[in-house]
Order: structure tokens, then sequence, then C-alpha cells
């Protein structure tokens, strides 16, 4: 129900937004703000930031002269609907676009600088990035001036908009990550998936903790962090306060599992592939997966890409945890549900959505069906994926003299790239293109061990050829343009989403829901890192990726 | 029974109770309906990702 009570505010501060807007968008289109914004790194997004501007500025004044025409009038359904949530709209979009152009990267400038004295980038260690600003800086106002009275039913669109990211999410993906994964992979996170929800759960029944607070945080501790959290939420009915508990616990066990993971890892001698599968299950938040990942291995990229595919599959489970949910909570509530109320009646529509862009995603509608988040390989042979006439130079020259330390492959792909001046499979298995990719494939590998152990100094290359190799694996690589931005309309969409989240905690709210949260999240994670180990010790050897 | 219920005023202040509907009153949504809210969300996904498939991909 929209509010009623909220009476007509003043325009002021809407035109004052508007105008704000507008000037903003002026001062970039003269390129007045190109040096500040190049040093800022966001100069690519001019495009971006000039047409939202504008776009935004338009709409606001236009509103303003609306809502002008109909003051002293009684609401209408569109008053309140449309007219009212406006401002707050624009205001929140405001602050969005303070934190995404200026906020967080002069938190990631200032981190660098603090690298000498710190010995490490706090905003990555902290996970200082727009979801965990965002949060802040709407906790900060709320607690403080206050929610302004004009913003107060826009504040309201904000789950809303989450809901939309959560749909977005699933484009990133697609079903051939999956089928990468052997049975037993996925049974192992299946497994753990639901394991530490059912674990919360319980934790939750035996401390006494409101089933919405339970419900939210085994959702977050059993798939992946802040995306589960948002899309079990509205399932469970759960309150603000209750969501910014759920990702402050899982961020801070993060924090915690980045530096004991890569540590515990070496001390008992993981595998890469062990560690992959270990972090992939045991850390939450993605970006910590890869930094534990990095950590553990800088050398073979096989950790980070299998810590990473087991981290994603997680996100994959989503549907399940919501039918669990649904179900476990209709239950609690004294109702009996059947199998049809709960998919059928209590499936939120949502989460379909998100099922619908995957399986959209799958069948290669935004980019071939292989991809990840958008990325996928292309040795199709093209003049645009050769390496220059002077790296190829660069390339025999070293080939003469010879790079001491290279085993069989490497030396294999390394002699290829010359030869075809890509990298690519057999010219003669051209119209073969499964055997044609794969033994490009393995090229691409035997470049990057190259890459890899000059990197950790297990061999010397100059830095001339480093260049060139890593040129050549970089051509194959391509991006999806309709993924990166569907991926950059999703950032926008949790930016702003988890702004009004924020704006939701107050001290009362986040007083009332007590540490007990953060017991069972400890307990919870500590838990699944626990038992993940002993499995990924006994159980996965070398072969988890087929 | 009346005189149970005012002592009982009394003695819990409802100002946790004030909070926490203030809590929830903020956290309600815009919409009429969670269906309503998440058709929407729906739709104008689908708007946005036809615009972008459209920009990126079979225009581009």
């Amino acid at each position: 129900m929209a509010n009623s009570d909220v009476g007509r505010p003043s325009n002021i501060p809407l035109m004052t937004i508007s105008g704000l807007l507008l000037l903003y968008g002026v001062f970039v289109m003269t390129g007045l703000f190109t040096p500040l914004l190049k040093s800022l790194h966001v100069h690519k997004q001019i495009d971006l930031m000039e047409v939202l501007c504008f776009t935004a500025a338009g709409l606001g004044f236009a509103t303003a002269l609306l809502r002008q025409a109909r003051m002293n009038k009684p609401m209408t359904k569109r008053d309140i609907y449309v007219l009212e949530t406006i401002p707050g709209i624009l205001f929140i979009m405001l602050l969005a676009m303070g934190i995404r152009w200026f906020l967080e990267p002069v938190v990631g400038i200032v981190s660098v600088q603090l690298v000498p004295l710190l010995g490490f980038k706090i905003h990555k260690v902290l996970n200082l990035n727009y979801v965990v600003l965002g949060i802040i800086i709407g906790i900060i106002i709320t607690n403080t001036w206050g929610i302004p009275k004009f913003a107060a039913s826009g504040v309201k669109t904000a789950r809303f908009v989450l809901k939309m990211g959560v749909i977005l999410l699933g484009a990133r993906y697609s079903f051939a990550e999956l089928a990468k994964l052997g049975m037993v992979s996925v049974w192992m996170i299946g497994f753990f998936v639901l394991g530490t929800v059912f674990f919360v759960l319980f934790l939750g029944n035996i401390f006494r903790q409101p089933k919405s607070m339970t419900g939210v945080l085994s959702a977050g501790m059993g798939v992946c962090g802040v995306s589960a959290t948002v899309a079990c939420a509205p399932v469970v009915r759960a309150r603000c306060s209750e969501m910014a508990y759920t990702i402050g616990t899982i961020l801070g066990f993060g924090i915690l599992c980045m530096f004991a993971f890569p540590t515990i890892g070496k001390i008992v001698g993981m595998n890469p592939t062990q560690f992959g599968a270990w972090a992939g299950t045991g850390i939450l938040n993605s970006a910590q997966v890869a930094a534990a990942c990095l950590a553990f291995n800088a050398v073979d990229i096989k950790t980070l890409k299998v810590g990473e595919i087991f981290n994603i599959t997680r996100v994959l489970f989503l549907p399940v945890i919501v039918l669990v949910l649904a179900s476990w909570y209709g239950r609690r509530n004294g109702a009996k549900l059947s199998f049809k109320e709960v998919v059928v009646d209590k499936f939120p529509i949502f989460i379909l959505g998100f099922l619908l862009l995957f399986a959209m995603s799958s069948v290669g509608l935004f980019s071939p069906p292989g991809h990840y988040k958008g990325k996928y390989l292309d040795f199709s042979y093209n003049q645009r994926t050769e390496v220059t006439p002077e790296e190829l130079t660069v390339l025999e020259n070293a080939q003469q003299t010879g790079i001491p330390g290279l085993d069989a492959s490497e030396e294999a792909a390394f002699a290829d790239l010359i030869r075809q001046h890509q990298i690519a499979g057999d010219f003669n298995d051209r119209d073969n293109k499964e055997a044609f990719d794969a033994t490009a494939r393995k090229r691409m590998a035997g470049l990057e061990s190259i890459l890899a152990r000059a990197k950790g100094r297990e061999i010397v290359i100059s830095g001339e050829v480093k260049s060139a190799l890593t040129h050549a694996v970089k051509q194959v690589h391509k991006k999806s343009k309709t993924i990166v931005t569907l991926t950059d309309a999703m950032i926008w969409f949790f930016a702003y989403g988890l702004i009004g989240l924020g704006m939701q905690i107050t001290r009362k709210s986040l007083a009332q829901a007590g540490g007990w949260p953060l017991v069972m999240g400890a307990i919870s994670g500590v838990t699944k890192a626990a038992l993940s180990f002993i499995v990924v010790m006994y159980f996965v050897r070398d072969v988890v990726l087929k | 029974m009346e005189e149970n219920i005012k002592l009982e005023k009394e003695n819990c202040p409802t100002e946790t109770d004030q909070d926490q509907l203030e809590n929830e009153e903020r956290a309600l949504s815009v919409f009429a309906s969670e269906k309503n809210e998440d058709l929407t969300a729906l739709t104008l996904v689908l708007i946005v990702t036809f615009v972008v498939l459209l920009f990126t991909k079979w225009l581009a």
C-alpha cells in the first residue's frame, strides 16, 4: 500500500536535484570535468553520465511542473504511485551516481595510496565497493538527518529495483558452466548449499530467532551472499535490518576466510584444484573467493577457475532455496502447504524471471552459449585476433635464442603461435569446430602457463615476449557487449536498491535484531568450512573439471 | 478485563511496537501487491533486455 499520509511536500528539493543533474550533465558534455573523471578512471562512462543526467533532469522538471499544477488538490492514484515517488527515485539516483562515479573510485585510489603504509589494499580486504558503500550511505542518512520528506515515497521503490537486479543476474550465467563440472562436484555443492540452509534454520530454532531473520540468514550463508539475501528476503518477509545483518555477517566472515583459507591450504599442502574447490564452497562472496584463490596460488590459473566455477554454481541453486524457504516459512506460520501451493502460488515471479534470463543466456541469445559472465573464447581465424608484425618478430627472435625451462607443451604452443600468428587449432581441423577449439585451448593453456611461470619467477622471459604473449591470449578472449551492458544495468539496480535498503535501517532496528545473527553466521560458516575441508581433502582430486 | 489491559499498557511501554510498525511501514512497497511488484519488475527487465539486445546485437 502506498503512503497517503506523506502529503504533498514542496517542489523545491525536486527542482534542486533536477538542476544539479542538468548542471552536471552540461559540465560533463562540455568537457569541463574530463580531467577529473580521467583521474578517477571513470571517463569511459561519460556517455552514460550524459544520458542518465539529462534524462533524469528532464523527468524531474516535468514532474515538478505536473506536481505544481496539482498542488492543493486531492491525491489521486497517479499522484500516489507516480508523481510522489519520482522525487525520491531521483534522490536515490543522485546518491547512486555519487557513489559509482566518485566515492567508489576515490576509496580505491586512497586505498592504493595506503598500500606502502598498510601493506595491502584496504578496499579489497574490507570489500568497500558500491554494495557496502551504498548501504553505509543509506544508514548514515537515515540515522542523522533522516529520510527527507520529499523522498519518503520514492525510497519504497528500493525493494522493487533490487528485484530487477536479481532478475538480470540470470543473464550472466549459462548452463554450459554447470556442464563443465562433474556430477560429484554438483552433488557436493548442492549438499553444502542445502546443508547450510537447514543448519542455519536449525540454529535459528535453538537461539529462538525470528523466522524472517533465520530464513534470510540461511539463504545468505548457504548460497552466495548479497544476491541470495535480496532474492530470499521477500519470501520470508525479512525486514531491511535483517537483510543488513545478513550481508554484514557474510562479508565479515568472508574477510576472516580470505586470510585463513590460503594459510590453512598451504599448511596442509592442498593442490590448486583442491584449494579452488574449498574456497569456492566455503567462502560466500565472489570477490573474496577470487582474492583467496589468488593469495593461495597466483601462478596456477586452475585455482581461480575452479574457485569461481564452484562459487557461481551456488547461484544456480537459488530457485531451489527459494522453494525450500517458501515451504518452510509457510509451515512455520501454521499453514499446511501443498506442493502446488509452494511451487505455483508461493514461488516468487521475479525468481522465474531470473530463470527466464538464465535460459535465454544458456541458449546463446546474449553471447555464445559457453560464455561465463559474458566472456568467451573465439579461436576462429581473424586478422584482428593476430599478434602484430612487431610482436611476431620479437617471438621469432626469442625462439631462435631459446627460452630455457619450457616444457614440451609450452614449447609447442609457442611454436604454433609463431606459425599461425594467433592462438588457433590445427588448420586441417578448421571444419571440425570441437577438435579445432580443443587444440586451441591446449595451446592457450601452454602460453598462459609460460606467463604464469614467468610471473612466479620459475622461468625468465623478456618484457617484450611477455607483452606479445599477453596480447595473443587477450585477443582470443572476447566479451559480449550485450552481457556487459546488462551487467552494468544490474549493478545500477543493485546500487540503487542497496542505498534504499540502507535508508530503512535505523539504529533501533539493528539493536532489535541483536548480536545473534552474527553468532549463528559464525557457527554455520565455520562448520561449513570445516566439513568442506574434510570432503575436499578426501574426495576431490585433480579431475574436478571435465 | 479492561482494567487489566489498561494496567498492561501502563506497565509495558508501546514504543517498541511503534518502532516496529514504523520499520515495517517504511519497508512497504509502493505497489499494491507483491505480484504486481514482481510482474512490473519482470516487464521492465524484459524491456531493458530488449533495448540492450537491439542496440548491442541486432543493430550493432
